[in-house]
């Protein structure tokens, strides 16, 4: 191994010889040091309990709609339904919105804190602070009302009270229903109706 | 020929709620229009009308006001002591004016008018009376 006086020469000498075993020792270990482990994200899925689901067949904002006979369309939507265990046609669901939209383009909407369908009656009740408002500026409360799927006619057999666009409002029964011979959607209060106006 | 009548005397406050009974009540849902139907009475303070139907006119711009009931049907009109009949009557709660037509009689106390229309201004309490008036009158009643 040659001598040499200076610092230089010396130091380029030692470096021929480290940093070509440094670079070897680098590219040996490179792939040696894996990129940071996998972390296995956890897969995203619903923390909804699924036996209950399972057992009680519960689904979770169903609609339904139909259209009946005479050209309206009837909207139902709940937060939650699930088949009478009793009668598998029947349908029970809560937080219950309903839209029923003529075909005069009037409409009535419907909110009700639970509904019972009945498929082969064809009849939807809902009951439980029942509010139902129409496009004529009607909005009345009620604590029963049936609705029924094949032809547009929704009824309230128990005292309704509320709001007319002129004043409050109060009947025994109210009805809304297709007028056959006008052929008019009528919504009809029937049982001693009391309108208050305040000119 | 005409003749002019007070009519109610006291004075008819057009401020009152006005509440309207009836058997039945239909709103047609395409054009909003409400018709009482099934012996409709409308009561305003003293004032009482009765008939077999009542249609509710709202005002032109503003569907929240009542300005006219137009009942038909063997109206009874009835403010204070006095009584008019006719087949119908046309309640104008803005102009506070009730308009009756269709053999109307007048009944006050013993006394009696009729004619074929007469309309009535509750703000002043008179009433004027239309077209062939004859007067009954009872003779030593007061």
């Amino acid at each position: 191994m040659a001598h040499f006086d200076n610092f230089h020469s010396r130091l380029v000498a030692r470096a021929k010889i480290f940093l070509p075993l440094a670079s070897l020792a680098l590219l040996a270990t490179l792939f040696l040091f894996a990129r940071g482990g996998e972390t296995t994200y956890d897969i995203p899925y619903a923390r909804v309990d699924i036996e209950s689901l399972a057992r009680e067949q519960r689904i979770d904002g169903p609609t339904f709609a139909t259209v009946t006979d005479d050209g309206a369309e009837l909207e139902i939507s709940a937060g939650r339904a699930r088949p009478d265990p009793s009668n598998k046609n029947v349908v029970n669901s809560t937080q219950v919105r309903a839209e029923l939209r003529l075909p005069d383009k009037s409409a009535v909407s419907m909110i009700a804190n639970d509904a019972v369908i009945d498929g082969p009656s064809r009849i939807a009740e809902l009951s439980g602070n029942v509010r139902v408002q129409t496009t004529t500026g009607y909005a009345i409360e009620t604590d029963y009302i049936a609705a029924t799927l094949n032809l547009s006619k929704i009824e309230s057999p128990s005292t309704v009270t509320g709001q007319a666009p002129s004043g409050n409002i109060s009947a025994g029964s109210m009805e809304i229903s297709k007028n056959e011979d006008s052929g008019e959607y009528l919504l009809v209060f029937k049982n001693r109706v009391k309108l208050i106006y305040q000119p | 020929q005409g003749a002019e009548v007070t009519f109610g005397g006291l004075k008819h406050d057009s401020s009152l709620p006005v509440e309207i009974t009836s058997d039945q009540l239909s709103v047609d849902q395409s054009t909003g229009k409400a018709i009482f139907s099934g012996d409709v009475l409308i009561g305003q303070g003293a004032l009482r009308l009765s008939a077999t139907t009542v249609e509710v006119i709202y005002g032109a711009n503003d569907a929240t006001k009542i300005s006219k009931l137009i009942a038909t049907g063997g109206v009874t009109f009835v403010n204070g002591g006095e009584a008019i009949e006719s087949q119908r009557a046309v309640y104008d709660i803005q102009a506070a004016t009730v308009a009756l037509s269709g053999d109307v009689i007048l009944t006050q106390g013993a006394n009696a008018l009729s004619g074929q229309s007469m309309i009535v201004d509750l703000k002043t309490g008179t009433g004027r009376i239309e077209g062939r008036v004859k007067t009954i009158l009872q003779p030593g009643q007061q």
